[in-house]
């Protein structure tokens, strides 16, 4: 692969502008509104992606994908509603920074480790791709329980102000991520019955009452969901505070750099996604922060670990798929249908029988990153009038609107029913203070987990040394165990130092 | 004015999560091990914990510091017909997609939800329903085909 096949690649992209904009744009609206998966939305967009040209194709699905991504974190900073599992970490400080009238910094800080964590770990990926589709194949189902364990602790993290209430939460989303039929045997379990919860309980429906339905019913006590303070600061924003958010971003750059490769690294990993990316991110932000207590009343490393993180999934997730033809997740997978509908024969073989295609996706994705940073960066400033629409208004939207959306991912209208369930769930944890975060890990993550320890205990028949028969199984363990004891040890300094002044 | 705190409230996640975890103990007594041995770790650690919280609060009672009022949940009182009128609007909303499809439904939900907010200006009430239906229309229905219900407008347009 030679620096002018490289040039030759991006000059090849750039002439695909108007698609690549058109799959950004789409990909935005989707990805504000919760609900709304790359996947499902490049199901539903299959009949347009199999009638054109397969670069085109793959250059329109690729910038719906990134984008889609990256806009999720909008509501959640506005309104404290992620557009996606992915952005659900971002509400942790995202939304105390607008309550604190910083929603313009918030989002451009978004914006900017998105898409540069994005195009960080695109890069990485071209020149890595080779190595790092080996990755995958030493990230079995031993290692992925430790994986899945670090995005669990937060839950403990989320947990310090009141551990018994985050705990139980925490534990209450993981055994409701246990509802559905089991990997092995397919027998259903607790699901009051109901055909539509064998799959398990739909991750968007859960989404979208804890947070967008909750949220709404608790807004309605205010007029507005900002502070006085806050919206005297919204009122006043201006293209400073656009600047300021791009300090900020420079600032923390190193930041942006390390928590895009958790991302890529977790992205390669088949059936891993941008969840548990984020989840990871913030936890492990948090752990090597200098000051870990301030997390979650509004830092700018709050919002930029999981956005950075949820992005650097998107290059690694089509790695797998590239270079084994193994798709890293549905997404993947819907790409991979068009692509062998075009007669592509996914693969190792592939770079040496269709290089432009191989590389040229990862260009695609590279080329969209650096037009969303042009095209999304300037509505920072208008986007973040949102919160200056009373609550009157505001809320019968985000209630009837995102309970439609629920619909969407597996059109049964039991889902609609189900996310207003969780609202009110929601609702009673938010006004007794049980954290919905913690109640939306366990959801998500509890799935995974048990997903890969029973694939792990399968493989040894029911012992549990298997989970620490691996090297690298072995060195993730001991990076749990330092990330968990290394701020008790720094707390219990802190406090010792205290003491003696 | 009662000081003490209203912490029966605090009781309701903890209830909700012992009854599902009871129940899910129920549901899964004939399985296999490998399809419980996840629910029962997590289940157990979550009973655990619920009777660790309900003993927390049965001794704040016994010490007067607490009752077992659960006012948090209802307060503000000016607010709450309207929590329990968006509820029900939304549930009347999801039986009515059947019959009137999706844009016509989110239209009349929406003004219905308006009204209930204190919104009382025809203009904008019927000016926001509108904007909310039609983008909604243009979405799920033209662009992506969700597969929504479709009703009176869906058949006109179609």
């Amino acid at each position: 692969m030679s620096w002018e096949f490289i040039a030759g690649q991006f000059a090849a992209q750039f002439a695909l502008w108007w698609i690549i904009w058109l799959g950004i744009l789409l990909g935005i609206v989707v990805g504000i509104l919760p609900g709304f998966s790359p996947q499902n939305t490049l199901i539903m967009l299959l009949p347009l992606t199999l009638g054109i040209p397969v670069e085109q194709a793959f250059a329109f699905m690729v910038s719906l994908y990134c984008a889609n991504h990256l806009a999720g974190g909008v509501p959640a900073i506005l309104i404290k509603i992620p557009g996606s599992g992915g952005a659900a970490a971002t509400t942790l400080d995202g939304y105390p920074m607008t309550q604190k009238g910083q929603a313009q910094q918030a989002i451009v800080l978004s914006f900017t480790a998105s898409v540069f964590g994005g195009l960080i770990t695109t890069l990485a990926t071209l020149a890595l791709l080779p190595w790092l589709s080996q990755i995958g194949l030493y990230l079995r189902s031993v290692e992925m329980v430790v994986v899945m364990l670090f995005g669990i602790t937060l839950i403990a993290v989320i947990a310090a102000k009141d551990t018994l209430k985050g705990l139980i939460a925490g534990l209450f989303g993981l055994l409701i991520g246990v509802i559905g039929t089991d990997h092995i045997y397919n027998a259903p379990r607790a699901t009051f019955g109901f055909l539509e919860l064998y799959d398990g309980v739909p991750l968007v429906a859960a989404l979208i009452g804890l947070f967008a339905v909750s949220e709404a019913l608790v807004m309605l006590e205010e007029k507005l969901i900002v502070s006085s303070e806050g919206r005297e600061r919204a009122m006043r924003a201006s293209w400073a505070d656009t600047l300021d958010g791009l300090r900020l971003t420079v600032v923390h750059w190193w930041h942006i750099v390390w928590t895009s490769f958790v991302g890529l690294f977790i992205g390669i990993v088949p059936g891993a996604g941008a969840s548990i990316a984020a989840f990871v991110a913030y936890q492990q932000s948090r752990m090597w922060s200098k000051h870990p207590e301030l997390y979650g009343t509004g830092v700018p490393e709050g919002v930029i670990a999981p956005e950075a993180a949820n992005n650097g999934v998107t290059s690694g997730t089509l790695v797998p798929m590239m270079a084994l033809g193994v798709p890293g997740g549905t997404t993947s997978a819907v790409m991979m249908i068009v692509l062998q509908y075009h007669g592509m024969v996914m693969g190792p073989r592939l770079f040496s029988t269709n290089p432009e295609l191989a590389y040229g996706v990862f260009v695609a994705m590279a080329v969209a990153y650096i037009f969303m940073i042009f095209t999304i960066l300037p509505l920072a400033r208008y986007m973040a009038r949102i919160v200056l629409i009373e609550t009157t208004y505001l809320a019968p939207i985000i209630i009837l609107v995102t309970v439609v959306a629920a619909f969407v991912e597996r059109q049964y209208l039991f889902d609609m029913g189900l996310a207003l369930v969780f609202g009110v769930i929601g609702y009673i944890a938010h006004k007794t203070n049980y954290h919905v975060t913690a109640m939306l890990i366990g959801i998500i993550l509890g799935p995974l987990f048990e997903q890969y320890l029973a694939r792990a205990l399968r493989i040894s028949q029911g012992d549990l040394t298997i989970l620490f028969s691996s090297t690298l199984g072995n060195v993730l363990w001991g990076f749990l165990v330092l990330s968990l004891v290394l701020p008790l040890l720094r707390g219990y300094r802190q406090a010792r130092r205290h003491t003696v002044v | 004015m009662s000081r003490k705190a209203p912490l029966g409230a605090d009781l309701v996640i903890p209830l909700l999560a012992l009854g599902f975890a009871s129940y899910f103990f129920w549901s899964i007594t004939d399985l296999a091990w490998e399809a419980k041995a996840n629910g029962v770790v997590i289940g157990t650690a979550l009973i655990a914990l619920v009777v660790v919280q309900v003993a927390r609060i049965a001794l704040e009672v016994a010490q007067g510091r607490g009752d077992l009022r659960t006012d948090p949940l209802w307060q503000p009182r000016d607010v709450l017909l309207k929590r329990i009128g968006m509820v029900a609007v939304t549930v009347a909303f999801i039986l009515l997609l059947q019959v009137l499809g999706l844009t016509l439904s989110l239209f009349a939900s929406m003004a219905v939800a308006l009204w209930l907010m204190d919104v009382r200006r025809p203009s904008l009430i019927f000016g926001i329903s509108f904007g909310v239906a039609a983008a909604a229309y243009l979405l799920f229905i033209a662009v992506l085909d969700a597969g929504f219900p479709h009703g009176f407008i869906e058949k006109i347009f179609s």
